[in-house]
């Protein structure tokens, strides 16, 4: 990543400057949107997006040939985070199934999430259910996301789509 | 004679979006005629929430961080359904500008009386 | 086909017009629904159940995420399949003919 990516579909260096420092800031909102959807507005669908949408920061601002290597190095990375997140909320839900099968176990027998209502450990499987949403949504939209990129630019590239 | 004015702007938007996908002949703008017209029932059905003030109540968000005694909550049914049919619009125009590529690469025109009249 | 495309026009418009004209009837405070911000008492036994007892079942101050969550799961269980497949069909389809090559 030196001084010659702009002809690679990359922008200047003030914007990578930038996008470069507020990184971490928008994945810190957005991973605090995901845990404390139980206090405050917000909730696993909502901080899947704005995590998402640090994704699409990185993706415009540095060009494609990043978009591509990191593909290829973390191409079997994606696709089981995303089941991860999916069977993680299935697995959640079934605990309880002696009863019904959106029991909300850990609430009602006072284990591990279990507190007083209003702080941050308390009720039940809600922040269990909040991080593998959070979790499914951002990794599958970056992908969708990433996946636009490469093939725009691979067809205007003259390459094989 | 119109609706209330919380009323009308939720239905000029499907009303427009609805327009939109009749009657243009690019399959671009017939993709964003259904986005339009997806926001303007989202915020037909919440618009459907609200609750007037009784008695001297202020109507407030339904969570109890930042709850006060004299302040009545609204609806929270309406906002959970919402809150599923956002993510689900969003997902249908994913799917439907992945297609959309595949024609113009397949057609070379994304205009639609053209493929109509292509047939591969 | 000029005829056809000037029949079309004429069957949008009176098509619009018509559905303008329903919608708006709909939505007037005195023939449709109520007006705005009034109690429609058909559905104030469920809110009022889920404000009140929200707290007590599920142990969270955010009455919404508790609605989404625990009171209505099977939705959100739908809205997370829909999702899941819409996402990869379009992924499917970006990718797909790339090993098989042009015929």
């Amino acid at each position: 990543m030196g001084r010659n990516d702009i002809e690679k579909g990359g922008m200047s260096l003030i914007v990578r400057t930038i996008a470069s420092i507020l990184l971490p800031f928008i994945l810190t909102f957005g991973i605090y949107v995901v845990i404390h959807g139980h206090l405050t507005p917000g909730g696993g669908f909502q901080g899947g997006v704005v995590l998402a949408s640090a994704a699409l920061v990185v993706l415009v601002s540095f060009g494609y040939r990043l978009a591509e290597n990191m593909y290829k190095k973390y191409k079997t990375l994606y696709s089981p985070l995303e089941a991860l997140g999916g069977i993680l909320f299935i697995i959640a839900a079934a605990i309880g199934f002696s009863v019904a099968f959106f029991y909300n176990y850990l609430w009602t027998s006072r284990t591990l999430f279990g507190g007083t209502p209003g702080t941050l450990w308390s009720g039940g499987m809600l922040p269990i259910m909040n991080i593998a949403v959070g979790l499914k949504v951002a990794t599958g939209f970056a992908g969708v996301l990433a996946l636009f990129f490469i093939y725009t630019y691979r067809k205007s590239e003259g390459e094989k789509p | 004679m119109i609706p209330p004015l919380q009323y009308f702007i939720a239905l000029f938007l499907i009303v427009a979006g609805i327009w939109a996908i009749m009657l243009k002949k690019n399959l671009i703008k017939i993709l964003i005629g259904l986005s339009v017209a997806d926001t303007g029932v989202n915020l037909l059905l919440i618009t459907l929430a609200y609750r007037n003030a009784i008695g001297g109540a202020i109507p407030t968000a339904p969570i109890y961080t930042g709850y006060e005694k004299g302040m009545i909550m609204v609806s929270p049914l309406p906002q959970a359904l919402v809150l599923t049919a956002i993510v689900i619009g969003v997902s249908v125009l994913a799917l439907a500008l992945a297609i959309t590529l595949q024609i113009y690469r397949h057609y070379g025109t994304l205009n639609v009386e053209e493929i109509r009249r292509l047939r591969g | 086909m000029k005829e056809d495309r000037r029949s079309l026009k004429i069957f949008g418009i009176v098509f619009m017009t018509i559905l303008t004209l329903i919608m708006f009837l709909a939505f007037m405070p005195g023939i449709g629904v109520r007006p705005f911000g009034e109690i429609s008492y058909r559905s104030v036994p469920t809110d009022d159940y889920y404000i009140e007892h929200g707290i007590e079942d599920v142990g969270a101050y955010n009455i919404v995420t508790t609605v989404v969550f625990d009171y209505r799961g099977y939705d959100t269980l739908g809205e997370a399949t829909v999702l899941f497949t819409a996402l990869t069909g379009a992924a499917a389809l970006l990718l797909g003919g790339r090993r098989h090559g042009e015929e």
